[in-house]
């Protein structure tokens, strides 16, 4: 990777890699590689300063159509990559990314007990409501009577997961939700939340044009939020739960402590040898 | 307020059309990616050449800008009429059995939006340069509309024989 000398003036496109995306043609995941993209073109970050974790699933692809550091790692685990990553190197900017069944059913636990410890770096959940490399299951974001798949014939029965409801009462300090139709707004809400000191959540609306073909006229029913940012959950929280998932922008902010480990390695080998000591 | 009534100045307006025309190459270069990944090589060579030509626009604006300071605008603070740029496809619109008619026909579409983008400012900017050059603008995209036309003339309308693939696609693990 080159170095950040000659970096100044770096655009998008010098934040992918050379990896074609084998996403489906149409799908919204390519417009979150865009918005990313964008936003740390707009920040300036030198690309050896910021690292993508993800997980498994299709949109847990995109660390490798980046040219930054990147860990495509355990399904459901990326964020206990991440924090890991962002406590022994606390001066990294830490991006994570991966789908709806990824963060919220195998990676649940991960995904409230990283909004509750705060630390600082950004999740992006790309919400298509399916899972999608494995040829179309119900996630945990689906709605109960989508009957389009074969294990679910009938639908699941079950009321999904409100991300950004889960989110806040979990303990999440910024919490926004983007639309893939909108990749220019959703870098905009990208860059708001990686300049956040904390844990910051972004829920981006991503239709799967293959599983969820209807998903493709989100785009009519998508709006932007009529309220300003609140700091105030119980505001967040009524928001959340009238909004019906489809308005978009920086929901709640808020400047709770932010959780950062001491490293032991700032102790010294000493103290390390002794934690192993017998 | 109409984009044409923000263009005070050149700076300004070549800082627009550079943006238009940049991305839309790269989205005719994206778009020839996905096309290339599955599988139909034919669609994505016309992206591959319709990408060429919105660089080669991009370069001669490039060339009009020099000597001038374009203004550094953030993505989202260009007001697009649409979500992106009038020259940058919908990646929504795609699909991998989509056909060379299919992809020229939305090409068209976003040539006419650009001729529309700079027709709007030769006529209502307030400032006369800008007017002149979104003028030159505006022809030369009405060019491009022509020349997509002459290459749609030798492109069968896929009508009626939408592909059928047996075997749908998922993620080509």
């Amino acid at each position: 990777m080159e170095q950040s000398g000659a970096q100044i003036s770096l655009k998008p496109k010098d934040y992918k890699s050379a990896l074609k995306p084998v996403w489906c043609p149409g799908c919204g995941d390519f417009a979150v590689l865009n918005a990313i993209t964008k936003a740390l073109a707009f920040m300036e970050l030198p690309r050896e300063e910021v690292a993508l974790i993800t997980g498994i699933g299709c949109s847990s692809r995109i660390a490798a159509y980046t040219s930054l550091y990147g860990f495509h790692g355990l399904h459901g685990r990326a964020l206990a990559l991440a924090s890991g990553l962002k406590a022994a190197r606390p001066e990294l900017t830490v991006l994570v990314a991966g789908g709806d069944g990824d963060g919220l059913s195998i990676g649940g636990n991960h995904f409230i007990h990283a909004c509750r410890r705060n630390q600082d770096m950004t999740y992006i959940i790309m919400d298509n409501e399916v899972y999608g490399m494995t040829k179309g299951q119900a996630s945990p974001t689906t709605a109960p009577d989508w009957a389009d798949s074969k294990l679910t014939p009938q639908g699941t029965g079950i009321r999904p997961f409100q991300p950004a409801g889960l989110a806040l009462t979990a303990g999440a300090s910024f919490i926004a939700r983007g639309f893939t139709g909108d990749p220019n707004g959703l870098a905009k809400i990208l860059v708001s939340a990686i300049q956040h000191k904390g844990f910051s959540f972004v829920q981006a609306l991503s239709p799967c044009p293959t599983f969820r073909p209807e998903q493709m006229q989100w785009k009519h029913h998508v709006r932007a939020l009529e309220a300003e940012t609140t700091s105030n959950p119980i505001e967040a929280a009524q928001r959340i739960q009238a909004d019906g998932g489809m308005s978009t922008g920086i929901i709640f902010q808020n400047d709770y402590p932010v959780f950062r480990p001491g490293s032991a390695i700032d102790s010294g080998m000493g103290s390390i040898e002794r934690e192993f000591e017998i | 307020m109409s984009l044409a009534k923000k263009m005070h100045g050149l700076d300004t307006f070549l800082a627009y059309s550079v943006a238009l025309e940049e991305e839309a190459a790269e989205r005719h270069d994206e778009l020839a990616d996905m096309m290339d990944v599955h599988n139909n090589p034919e669609v994505a060579e016309t992206f591959r050449k319709l990408a060429h030509y919105s660089r080669l626009h991009a370069v001669e604006i490039r060339d009009h800008s020099e000597g001038y300071s374009l203004p550094r605008i953030a993505p989202w603070d260009f007001g697009w009429e649409n979500m992106e740029g009038p020259e940058t496809a919908d990646i929504g619109e795609m699909n991998y059995l989509m056909t060379t008619y299919q992809a020229l026909k939305i090409a068209m579409g976003n040539e006419q939006r650009a001729h529309d983008f700079y027709f709007d400012i030769s006529r209502n900017s307030p400032n006369e340069a800008v007017r002149a050059l979104a003028g030159e603008f505006a022809d030369e995209e009405k060019e491009h509309l022509e020349l997509l036309e002459k290459w749609l003339e030798n492109c069968p309308d896929p009508e009626g024989e939408t592909a059928f693939d047996p075997d749908p696609p998922h993620m080509p693990e």
